[in-house]
């Protein structure tokens, strides 16, 4: 075999060996989509979204108070990470730039990322809910907030240097002061990759259990009180699906096919609006 | 040993003993420079790349103080002041200098918002007056035909040497006293070229324009007075046909001969 016969073979067994793992790797994601999605479709029913959770053996139960739970605890928690990362990223970005203080704020963000979710869950218990004396839906939002910030933070500081610095020169050189040339022209150049930055931060909190168990904790009944605990979709997966009764994993079923599916769709947008971003320009 | 020529009419800008020092350099990138500018006529700067002209035209607005660590010295006087000192008001000195740069830099903003950027950020609400200057600044920027019918449409879909103009437009919409232009045409076709060079002389009237540029036939068409740099100095400033035809230095002949650059 000559040189090139023998380099035309390693790279055939090369090639084959890595689609192979590619294939390999997205079998499993579409054997748990395919599960979830047979599973889920087939527990799901109106009476889902009427009712709230009942013990056992009751026909009339649903998920409403994880819906509504879920959803005040994200939109807490966006209220609490989207500003913070924003205004984070947009300093890094516009001020810190290669400053000591903003690599090293960029180094422990990127460690906040890999964090264990379970501890930051709790850090908030020891925080916010010991003080407190009780579990709160306060306590979950600053739990999945804190998750939130450094997705946000880091993605900001991405999209804010992808906007030319020319741009920023042409804004100075007609006399505006630098609050104006980052709100009216750096961010409006950045928005799609923020506003990415943003969905894709929420889908990353919107399927978190840990730092929930121990700080909003769970409730099987509907509430909008923000001062005790407060169900959430992914807790009251846990609870359901390792639950004995047939009817709770139904209801568990549906729970992680409805959590999925919006996690997935903010996914896909985020792509979507960085694309057609991407195209506008 | 520079020869500068001396202006006999009005002068925008009067640069002297100019120096100025990049951060972390130990040597200076303009060493003593002393040139005068003329009021409402075009001077070119040339020189081969590193030569210190873009770093002079910026200058001339302190574009250089957004990145902290460079240093000015000697002066620059503008208005009857030394435009170098701490206590300048870039904002306002802004407004009276104006820039446009290599690459064309539509804001992502409707053509009307970026033509209307600098007024608004003077304070100006009132929307008739909004209006009529925008379109004043079109038609003088020779843009008006072209986007008269899409004020409201993303300036981004415009094509570059329209881009370019509407730059040129938003500069003067804020009715500057000097302009600077950065190689405004090494991005541009032929064409568009040739509507920006048009545009610079018709300009001039109004304003007095400082062009730094590549391409010295382009200095020799648009420029009254054109100033021959080279590393970091001014070699020799002069009414642009005299410096073409006749340089007194020789520097200034080699470069203009392609013996070097």
């Amino acid at each position: 075999m000559t040189a090139v016969q023998k380099r035309i073979v390693i790279n055939k067994i090369a090639l084959t060996l890595s689609t192979l793992s590619a294939l390999i790797a997205l079998a499993f994601l579409f054997w748990i989509l395919g599960v979830l999605v047979m599973k889920g479709i087939s527990a799901l029913n109106w009476n889902i979204f009427i009712f709230e959770g009942a013990p056992p053996g009751y026909a009339e139960s649903g998920l409403k108070h994880a819906l509504v739970g879920q959803a005040i605890l994200i939109g807490m928690a966006t209220a609490i990470g989207v500003p913070l990362g924003i205004l984070a990223g947009t300093y890094l970005s516009e001020y810190g730039k290669n400053s000591k203080l903003a690599h090293t704020i960029r180094d422990i963000s990127d460690i906040m990322m890999s964090a264990p979710s379970i501890v930051i869950g709790a850090f908030v218990y020891a925080v916010v809910v010991i003080p407190m004396g009780h579990f709160s839906a306060w306590a979950g939002a600053i739990a999945l907030g804190i998750i939130m910030i450094p997705v946000i933070l880091r993605t900001t500081d991405d999209m804010l240097q992808l906007v030319p610095g020319e741009l920023r020169e042409a804004a100075f050189a007609l006399g505006a002061p630098k609050y104006k040339v980052i709100l009216s022209v750096v961010y409006r150049g950045a928005k799609a990759g923020i506003l990415t930055g943003v969905l894709l931060g929420i889908a990353r909190v919107g399927g978190e259990t840990a730092p929930l168990l121990f700080t909003s904790f769970n409730d099987n009944f509907f509430t909008t009180d923000l001062n005790a605990a407060m169900p959430s979709l992914t807790v009251t997966i846990f609870n359901y699906a390792t639950s004995p009764y047939e009817d709770w994993q139904q209801l568990g079923w549906a729970a992680a096919f409805i959590l999925s599916m919006f996690i997935l769709g903010l996914n896909i947008l985020g792509r979507v609006i960085l694309f057609a971003g991407k195209k506008g320009k | 040993m520079a020869s500068i020529i001396d202006i006999k009419e009005e002068c925008a800008l009067h640069v002297r003993d100019f120096e100025f020092t990049y951060k972390g350099s130990s040597a200076p990138s303009l060493k003593k420079v002393t040139m005068p500018i003329a009021r409402h006529s075009i001077t070119a700067l040339i020189g081969p790349s590193g030569c210190g002209k873009t770093t002079l035209l910026r200058s001339f607005n302190r574009m250089h103080d957004l990145y902290p660590g460079n240093s000015y010295g000697g002066e620059i006087e503008f208005e009857g002041r030394n435009i170098l000192t701490p206590k300048e008001d870039l904002i306002q000195l802004r407004t009276k200098i104006g820039m446009i740069f290599q690459k064309p830099t539509a804001f992502p903003m409707s053509i009307f918002d970026n033509v209307a950027y600098g007024m608004r950020l003077q304070g100006i609400k009132n929307k008739t007056e909004l209006n009529d200057r925008v379109e004043k600044a079109l038609k003088d920027a020779a843009i008006w035909k072209e986007v008269s019918d899409r004020l409201k449409h993303d300036a981004n879909g415009l094509s570059g040497g329209q881009q370019q103009r509407l730059c040129i437009a938003r500069a003067i919409a804020v009715e500057p006293e000097v302009l600077l232009f950065d190689e405004p045409t090494s991005a541009l076709d032929p064409i568009s070229t040739q509507g920006i060079e048009k545009l610079v002389i018709e300009l001039k009237e109004r304003v007095s324009i400082i062009i730094v540029t590549h391409n010295m036939q382009q200095a020799a068409r648009v420029s009254d007075y054109t100033g021959f740099m080279y590393l970091g100095e001014l070699i020799e400033l002069g009414q642009t046909e005299e410096l073409f035809v006749t340089p007194k230095e020789k520097l200034t002949q080699e470069y203009i001969t392609g013996k070097f650059g």
